[in-house]
């Protein structure tokens, strides 16, 4: 009996060591992310952001932690309990489920499939799920419309988004994260982002439309929709929302580093230049390239109002599918012709 | 112009252009002023908490004339007085309802005798009414606490003018000027 065991057991306890700190971190990541967001726009509003609680307020994401846990959750009488209860599960599943495929460094992830760009893509859609069951069994207009909203604008940015990665499949010729990241050492620019440049931009305007941030917010409009499909929820359910929305951030900037920028790797270029480099582990590189992008939106949020919804919509329709269009015949032209 | 206009809308410019201000933004200083910790001196002039001036012997200034009452839009001011020795006016009560008070200064300009002042002194929320009910002691205690010495002074050489003075009467009538020294 050991014997069929002891190598399953062998097998199961690095991995479940392996998510458990894939989970804790990146729970501890959305609790600063939170921190990081309100210290940002703080600044850019020249105001100071938290400061009470700890010193600069460093305390202050486990103080609304802890509030969401201990306060009343509620349900409306109207509402559909069943699936109430179970859309804020489908919405942080889809956002979890996504870290397990994104590759850190070389060799750290939960799960080295063929289609994890694929998967990640797939996940994010199913949130979408959890926006609209929110949106509909909340029983109150104000969600409805952000659930409805919110599916037409999922699926609008999600053409564009799956086509601008087209090009960086094209160009590594794998699905795989790792091997996209591998592909773009060959180079010796060493990033995506060069010859993808149309496809990153493209990327990161579909990013802000699928993780639902500031110019594209309209399922969560707070000045029309209150808090749009989210707004019957109170307590921790809600706080799996407002976490599961971080985590997708985390996931979107994930993405737009393996695919656009290398990774956990530096261009060679670079490394060539100065070797020394080299020793420094490719976490590092990955976490300040990922916190960029998540600097990014927060950036953004701060800087751009929120578009109309016919504009969200043209803007998806008319202007960056024609573009992601043209990309991928760009990069097939180059591809064939450089090789 | 057309291809100019094209250009700026797909390489953001606009966008870019906001952006560049939201960053440099982030890096100036933040004007939040930490108020509990960090408080602001109330600038000459404010009208905060009331207060009676003193005399250079120390008794208030009030005369009970009763004109800070008579002009109060909000009647927050009761003045009670009574007889003497020697046919004098005594000031038996002055009581200010403070939650009632509007700020607007008129009875310090209505005073003749510079006896009523605004004070700069504005941190005094309470839980109970009682504390914010002010009779005479308080209000004078007040003018020490807040007012005494050179600020009082500098207070009513600036922010005190009897209502005399501003609507003029004949030369020939008999008005009162106040005893302004």
């Amino acid at each position: 009996m050991d014997a069929v065991i002891a190598p399953v057991v062998m097998r199961l306890v690095p991995m479940l060591v392996k998510m458990a700190v894939v989970i804790g971190v990146t729970m501890l990541h959305v609790l600063y992310a939170t921190y990081f967001e309100r210290k940002v726009i703080g600044h850019m509003q020249v105001r100071l952001g938290p400061m009470r609680v700890g010193p600069h307020g460093i305390l202050q994401p486990f103080a609304d932690g802890l509030k969401l846990f201990f306060k009343e959750d509620i349900i409306p009488a109207e509402a559909d309990k069943m699936v109430f209860r179970l859309a804020p599960v489908v919405f942080t599943f889809a956002a979890m489920s996504s870290i397990a495929v994104i590759p850190f460094y070389d060799g750290f992830f939960i799960a080295d499939i063929n289609v994890g760009l694929l998967f990640i893509l797939a996940m994010s859609s199913l949130g979408a799920y959890g926006v609209v069951m929110a949106g509909w069994s909340s029983n109150s207009i104000y969600s409805f419309l952000g659930g409805l909203r919110s599916s037409a604008q999922v699926i609008s940015y999600e053409v564009c988004m799956g086509l601008s990665l087209v090009g960086v499949i094209l160009l590594s010729g794998s699905m795989n994260l790792s091997q996209i990241v591998k592909a773009q050492q060959h180079y010796w620019y060493g990033m995506f982002l060069f010859p993808q440049f149309l496809g990153y931009v493209i990327f990161l305007v579909a990013a802000c439309a699928e993780t639902n941030r500031t110019p594209f917010d309209l399922p969560e409009a707070e000045s029309e929709l209150v808090a749009g499909y989210f707004v019957e929820y109170s307590g921790m359910r809600f706080g799996l929302y407002f976490a599961s929305e971080y985590i997708s951030m985390l996931v979107m900037s994930s993405m737009a580093v393996l695919c656009f920028w290398g990774g956990w790797t530096l261009p060679p270029f670079i490394t060539n230049a100065v070797p020394a480099l080299l020793a420094v582990p490719g976490i590092i590189w990955f976490l300040i390239k990922v916190y960029f992008h998540i600097f990014l939106f927060y950036w953004i949020r701060a800087t751009i109002p929120r578009y109309r919804y016919d504009q969200l919509m043209s803007l998806g329709w008319k202007v960056l599918l024609p573009l992601a269009l043209v990309n991928i015949v760009l990069t097939s032209i180059l591809k064939y012709f450089i090789g | 112009m057309a291809i100019r206009d094209i250009a700026k809308k797909v390489f953001l410019v606009e966008i870019i252009k906001g952006m560049a201000l939201t960053f440099r933004m982030m890096l100036s200083p933040a004007v939040t002023r930490q108020y509990p910790e960090e408080k602001r001196e109330a600038s000459p002039g404010y009208r905060g908490l009331h207060a009676l001036a003193r005399k250079e012997d120390g008794s208030a200034r009030c005369v009970g004339c009763g004109l800070c009452a008579a002009i109060c839009p909000s009647r927050c001011i009761d003045v009670y007085t009574s007889e003497g020795p020697n046919q004098t006016k005594v000031v038996d009560r002055y009581e200010i309802e403070v939650l009632r008070c509007v700020y607007c200064g008129f009875c310090v300009e209505a005073c003749p005798f510079r006896a009523i002042v605004l004070t700069g002194h504005f941190e005094y929320s309470d839980y109970s009414r009682e504390a914010l009910f002010m009779d005479m002691d308080k209000l004078l205690a007040n003018w020490d606490k807040y007012m005494a010495g050179r600020k009082g002074v500098e207070y009513f050489k600036h922010f005190w003018r009897p209502l005399s003075e501003d609507f003029k009467a004949h030369d020939d009538q008999a008005v009162f000027r106040g005893n302004r020294k």
